[in-house]
């Protein structure tokens, strides 16, 4: 408080006193410094305020561009994950095509038909469990009451342990090619960013799925993160459910079978 | 009515040439100005009190820009930048004020 009442006290820096008590100098010499100086600060004024003003809008629109470019490099990607859709049904008409009609043939073709669900290469349909995850209420108090990325890995892991056949989270398909991590403040799947609540979508076998992830060390882990840290975290079962595919999967390699 | 043509003609220099301030310097920028705010609120009311002496002004500026910007880039080195630049701007801006009153009440002795 000494200081904010010296402060108020003396305003004025107290060598002018001292220099007017000690007789000052001719008023007319120096007064040029005095103009040089009242114009640096003049210029100093209309400097600051002419960078503020024009840094405002500048950040602005780079703001709004920086937005519109996110929005087109996503739809880009929206079209081509459709292109790739399209392009798999072609590579499976062909591969029909060019596997003939003998009795290898419709080995191989079985064995596709059985892999393809698994892989996660073509869209299923079918009864499973969906589970509903989100940050806990209060979670802008800290980053320890939200959803982790390793939070949605064990989940899925989990998934996969009980029995599920195919997994999706906020309808993005998981395959062996999968990653879910984080990016600065939001999880990705597959590269894409995942905006809450989470809704991971399990196909499955429903008389054991859900009971088998529940004794499971992943339903453990989510009991105590909704227990202890008022997570969301609701399952149950569903009559029905349509998972796309993941178009994450390509063909990298195709060959003859030795016949 | 010298320091004051100056200053209109510095506003209008820096207006029309639109001198660009280096990166290193802008976070300063600000805290000089309130400081130099504070070196002609002091000097004006040293006028009015008839004390005014050019050269006590002209160090008092300099040294109180460079100090508030001294002060400042130190607290960037530590870490505590944006709370010093506060607290230079609080300190300034009690002188700032009461050197207004004190300048109102011998103008318009109110």
């Amino acid at each position: 408080m000494d200081l904010l009442n010296q402060i108020i006290r003396q305003p004025i820096d107290p060598d002018y006193a001292l220099a007017a008590a000690a007789g000052s100098e001719p008023a007319t010499r120096g007064r040029w410094k005095l103009g040089v100086l009242a114009m640096i600060i003049g210029a100093l004024f209309a400097v600051a305020a002419l960078q503020t003003t024009s840094a405002a809008p500048a950040l602005q629109s780079e703001r709004s561009e920086l937005i519109s470019r996110i929005q087109t490099a996503e739809q880009e990607q929206d079209e081509l994950r459709g292109r790739v859709t399209s392009l798999t049904e072609d590579i499976a008409t062909l591969r029909a095509a060019a596997l003939g009609d003998d009795d290898a043939a419709r080995v191989v073709e079985s064995q596709i038909s059985m892999l393809d669900p698994v892989v996660g290469n073509v869209a299923v349909t079918g009864p499973g469990v969906l589970i509903v995850v989100d940050d806990s209420p209060s979670a802008a108090a800290g980053a320890r009451d939200r959803v982790l990325d390793i939070d949605l890995q064990v989940l899925a892991n989990g998934l996969w342990e009980a029995g599920a056949e195919a997994i999706s989270i906020n309808g993005h398909r998981l395959s062996n090619l999968t990653a879910i991590r984080s990016a600065g403040d939001a999880i990705t799947v597959d590269y894409r960013s995942l905006t809450r609540p989470y809704r991971v979508e399990a196909i499955g076998d429903v008389r054991t799925l859900q009971a088998r992830f529940v004794e499971s060390s992943a339903g453990a882990w989510w009991n105590d993160l909704a227990q202890n840290r008022r997570m969301r975290y609701e399952i149950s079962d569903v009559k029905q459910l349509d998972l796309a595919a993941d178009p994450g999967l390509v063909l990298r390699h195709a060959g003859r079978a030795a016949s | 009515m010298i320091p004051l043509v100056g200053l209109l003609a510095g506003i209008v220099i820096g207006i029309v040439l639109e001198p660009s301030i280096p990166q290193v310097l802008q976070p300063y920028l600000p805290i000089a100005i309130v400081a130099a705010m504070d070196a002609l609120f002091g000097a004006f009311r040293a006028y009015l009190e008839g004390t005014f002496t050019d050269r006590v002004f002209i160090v008092s500026f300099i040294s109180n820009v460079l100090i508030a910007a001294a002060i400042v880039y130190v607290g960037d080195q530590i870490g505590v930048g944006s709370q010093l630049a506060t607290g230079v701007v609080v300190v300034l801006g009690i002188r700032i004020f009461t050197n207004a009153a004190a300048i109102r009440r011998a103008l318009f002795h109110a």
